[in-house]
């Protein structure tokens, strides 16, 4: 994505004690982009996002907003909006005083506060007679419309968002995601987005920036992150991959210690010496019958996992277990602790580092 | 939010926590000074420190009697609001039913209720079924006090106690009984035990209620007050003092086995 | 028309039917915990207020309840000025919760929000003087106050300044007032501001609220309980108290309390110190019982 940063973070670290929450990071967020930062609990990303919001003060490095250096600016003045991960709904207040809350505070007449409240509830499909309704009666899905209503009527230039679907379960998260992704198309506003699930950052992001112990590991499109993941931790967070450890046997083949084997791999970089090659579930195949592929190995079938549309197998080789994801009706037919033999292609291995 | 305003208001408010502790222990700590003078009457400065006055509180019958009564009401207080207030504060807490509402705010009533007035009623109220008072009786009017108190205290704890707990242990094959002594009463132990502290020490320090309802006994803050209003001793500042080092040391004694206590229950 | 009979079967089983539910909310364990708590209020607390509420429409000067009701104590309130001492308990009383609202707000509001672990030892240490019977404390009050006293002393030994003891006047009684009841509004205003989620201030900050308005549009709504409870609590102590004036005000002014005691025990007239407590009671009583109403007591004390 190419276009003028509209934040800029430059050597950012936040230090607690000896914690470096946050550390020295530098990163440029374009203006319009949807940016998810994804990484555990504990690696720092609630963190960077506060001091993004104004609500915590960088120890170290410089926030720069269109250039200017926005450090000191406290969250009132920044015209940035944050939807916390609780969505800090005041209690107190009706759904429609909610979303008023920052154009009462700008002093913007009633009238006017009342018809854009609405215009943003209808935006956000929310009913036009929840208008006076109490936010402690509404429902968990409402409550994120609410908080999203609230933070757009203050009409902000970024928008930062603190995990606010982590509560939500499965079926909803993934409406709330999607509804999410069309209203950053419509208002055309950056985006700022944490997340501890890179498959929700996938469903959404422009950018995505991994993030680990306080630093940022890679930044990418999720197409780069998805093909090209720069580390081990990076392709673990993906979710169920094969990840096996490697090292350089020649040129172009490597040994597999836990396999007991070599392996054709992809091309190794210069000076390579060990690492992981990871290999998606789904470009395992099943080679008992027919078939063939670059690498091979035998071993048993340990257990089937229905996943839905599609079947999971673990395979035992040597001391690795093997996952291989196929659709149900391409699936293997056969039994608990048959002898397979399973093969993929050079193509479809990622060399990566630890 | 500006770092350095913000370290700034954070502060004058520690600056400000700091006048008022002086002011709460200004008039505590002028108790104890005067306890050291060894003049009939209290100057400032003190001309002649000594500790004469305690020697003679010490020997005194008087104060040993008082002390007495203080005691046994602030203990038999003790003793009884604990039960009633655990039992209370499960109806508070615990328990849903119906009635639990107005329940709560009927404990609520004699803590919010005069004290002086209180015990003047109860002194009517005595008299007119023919009862005598003496310390026994304070021991009632106490309790009418400190038991919705205490079971304040402990509701607090009560709140936070998982029913989940109590269901688990009885799947688990125990009896009610058993899961009353072996899960409830554990857990809610520390409730209980602020609870009995402030029992004791609210019934050792009270002075309306038993100005009015011990009858020819007398309590120390009684006394004290007796001695202030007319006749003062130097006996009163030094008994004043040594009442409110008793009353630290319990209570400090006693927060140091809660801490003490949380910590073994951690490891 | 039904039979006479079946008349009669159906209301056996409508009683027996009710019976049941009474029968079936009795055994709740809730009821039955708060059973020995009620009895000990019925004896201890609602069988006294009866009973002054019997003596104050006894003839004055009587001390048995063998007499034809009158209102006669009543009217000499009114008559006799007594009205002074209560209009004297109420001023006070609004002076001391005014300003102890003051004073407490920014030192609760550090303890909730500021001071972290350091806000448990605060705690303790404000809460050990409370369990220091109050006319020793006001007596230390006498000591630092007096002609010659700790300060007075200080300043004219030390100083060469020579002043007037502000002890037996009007602003000595509403120092020990806030003195005594500091607490009582401390820990309740605490509670209350603690009940303000971080996040919700936070959030009200980020939408553009400056400090004053989160102030006031966030943090005073959610803690008004809190406040509420602390405001009350203080006000009825204040109105009911009598160790103050006696102590620190000297014969300053006379509070309803000390009118009261004063009926019961020199006066020897039970049933005029009966009708004072009586409006004391309704007084103070209905007060609290608005508050209360307004108030929901799980939600304060954090039930889950």
């Amino acid at each position: 994505m190419t276009g003028t940063p509209i934040l800029r973070l430059v050597d950012l670290s936040k230090k607690f004690d000896d914690l470096r929450a946050v550390d020295g990071i530098d990163l440029e967020i374009y203006d319009g982009e949807f940016f998810t930062v994804v990484g555990p609990s504990g690696s720092g990303k609630t963190t960077l996002l506060r001091m993004l919001g104004g609500m915590d003060q960088p120890s170290q490095g410089d926030i720069l907003l269109r250039g200017e250096r926005i450090n000191d600016i406290p969250a009132n003045r920044r015209p940035t909006c944050m939807v916390f991960q609780s969505l800090a709904l005041f209690p107190h207040r009706s759904v429609g005083q909610n979303i008023e809350f920052s154009m009462k505070m700008k002093g913007i007449p009633t009238a006017d506060r009342r018809a854009r409240a609405e215009q943003l509830m209808a935006q956000l499909h929310l009913p036009l007679d929840y208008y006076d309704k109490n936010v402690a009666q509404c429902s968990g899905g409402e409550r994120q419309r609410i908080a999203l209503a609230r933070a757009l009527a203050f009409d902000p230039e970024i928008l930062f968002f603190d995990e606010p679907l982590s509560a939500i379960d499965y079926r909803l998260r993934k409406t709330l995601e999607k509804e999410l992704k069309d209203i950053h198309r419509e208002t055309a506003k950056t985006f700022v987005y944490i997340t501890h699930s890179l498959e929700e950052a996938m469903v959404m992001s422009d950018r995505i920036g991994i993030m680990r112990e306080g630093k940022l590991v890679q930044v990418g499109t999720p197409d780069e992150i998805y093909n090209k993941p720069r580390n081990k931790f990076v392709s673990e967070f993906m979710g169920e991959v094969n990840i096996i450890e490697v090292q350089k046997a020649t040129e172009d083949k490597l040994e597999c210690p836990s396999l007991q084997t070599q392996v054709v791999g992809p091309s190794q970089p210069t000076g390579f010496n060990s690492g992981h090659l990871v290999i998606r579930p789904e470009s395992v195949r099943f080679l008992n019958n027919s078939g063939s592929a670059e690498n091979s190995v035998e071993g048993t079938l340990y257990n089937i996992y229905s996943l839905g549309s599609r079947m999971q197998y673990q395979v035992r080789v040597g001391t690795h277990v093997f996952l291989v994801e196929k659709l149900r009706e391409q699936g293997y037919e056969g039994e608990l602790d048959d002898v397979v033999k399973i093969g993929w292609d050079a193509r479809d291995s990622i060399l990566v580092s630890d | 939010m500006n770092r350095s305003s913000s370290k700034l208001t954070r502060n004058l408010i520690a600056l400000w926590a700091a006048c008022i502790l002086v002011f709460m222990y200004l008039p505590l700590a002028c108790v104890a000074l005067a306890s050291f003078s060894k003049n009939r009457y209290f100057r400032f400065p003190i001309p002649k420190y000594d500790t004469v006055w305690y020697s003679k509180a010490f020997d005194s019958l008087t104060v040993q009697g008082l002390f007495e009564t203080s005691l046994s009401i602030a203990l038999l207080v003790t003793a009884i609001s604990v039960v009633l207030a655990f039992f209370g504060s499960l109806a508070f807490a615990r328990f849903d039913w119906r009635g639990r509402k107005v329940f709560q705010k009927i404990i609520l009533l004699p803590i919010f209720f005069p004290q002086a007035v209180l015990g003047l009623a109860l002194l009517l109220w005595l008299s007119s079924i023919g009862i005598i008072p003496d310390w026994r009786t304070a021991v009632f009017a106490h309790l009418i006090w400190i038991v919705p108190i205490a079971t304040l205290v402990m509701s607090i704890q009560a709140y936070s106690f998982d029913p989940a707990l109590e269901e688990a242990a009885f799947d688990l094959g125990a009896t009610r009984w058993q899961t009353f002594r072996e899960v409830t009463i554990p857990i809610l132990w520390p409730g209980i035990f602020s609870g009995a502290l402030f029992s004791f020490l609210l019934s050792w320090g009270n002075f309306p209620l038993s100005l009015f309802t011990t009858g020819a006994d007398q309590t120390i803050p009684e006394w004290l007050y007796a001695k202030m209003v007319s006749g003062y001793t130097p006996l009163v500042p030094t008994l004043g003092a040594l009442t409110t080092l008793g009353a630290a040391l319990v209570l400090l004694g006693g927060y140091a086995i809660i801490v003490f206590s949380r910590g073994k229950g951690a490891k | 028309m039904a039979s006479p009979a079946a008349e009669l079967e159906s209301r056996a089983v409508e009683s027996s039917s009710r019976w049941a539910e009474f029968r079936a909310w009795i055994t709740q364990p809730g009821v039955l915990c708060s059973t020995p708590v009620l009895l000990l209020l019925l004896i201890g607390f609602l069988a006294p207020l009866l009973v002054v509420v019997g003596y104050s429409l006894m003839p004055p000067r009587t001390f048995d309840f063998g007499h034809v009701p009158t209102l006669e104590n009543f009217i000499s309130i009114v008559n006799e000025s007594y009205y002074r001492s209560f209009l004297w308990a109420f001023g006070l009383a609004c002076i001391t919760v005014v300003l102890l609202l003051i004073i407490c707000y920014p030192l609760a509001y550090g303890m909730a929000k500021l001071f972290g672990h350091w806000a448990h030892l605060l705690t303790l240490l404000l809460v050990i003087p409370l369990f220091v019977s109050e006319n020793i404390r006001l007596f230390g009050w006498v000591l630092f106050l007096i002609k010659r006293g700790v300060l007075l002393g200080a300043l004219e030994s030390w100083f060469g300044i020579g002043a007037d003891s502000m002890l037996y006047s009007v602003p000595a009684i509403v120092l020990g007032l806030v003195y005594v009841y500091l607490p009582f509004t401390l820990f309740p205003v605490m509670l209350g501001i603690s009940m303000v989620p971080r996040d919700v201030t936070e959030a009200a900050r980020d939408l553009g609220a400056s400090r004053w308005q989160v102030f006031r549009e966030i943090e005073l709504p959610l803690a008004m309980p809190g406040i509420l409870i602390g405001a009350m609590l203080t006000f009825v102590l204040s109105l009911g108290s009598l160790a103050e004036s006696k102590i620190l005000g000297g014969q300053a002014v006379i509070m309803i309390a000390d009118d009261i005691e004063t009926a019961f025990t020199f006066g020897q007239n039970w049933p005029l110190g009966s009708a004072l407590s009586v409006l004391l009671i309704l007084l103070v009583g209905s007060l609290v019982l608005y508050v209360l109403r307004r108030l929901d007591l799980d939600e304060i004390l954090g039930r889950r």
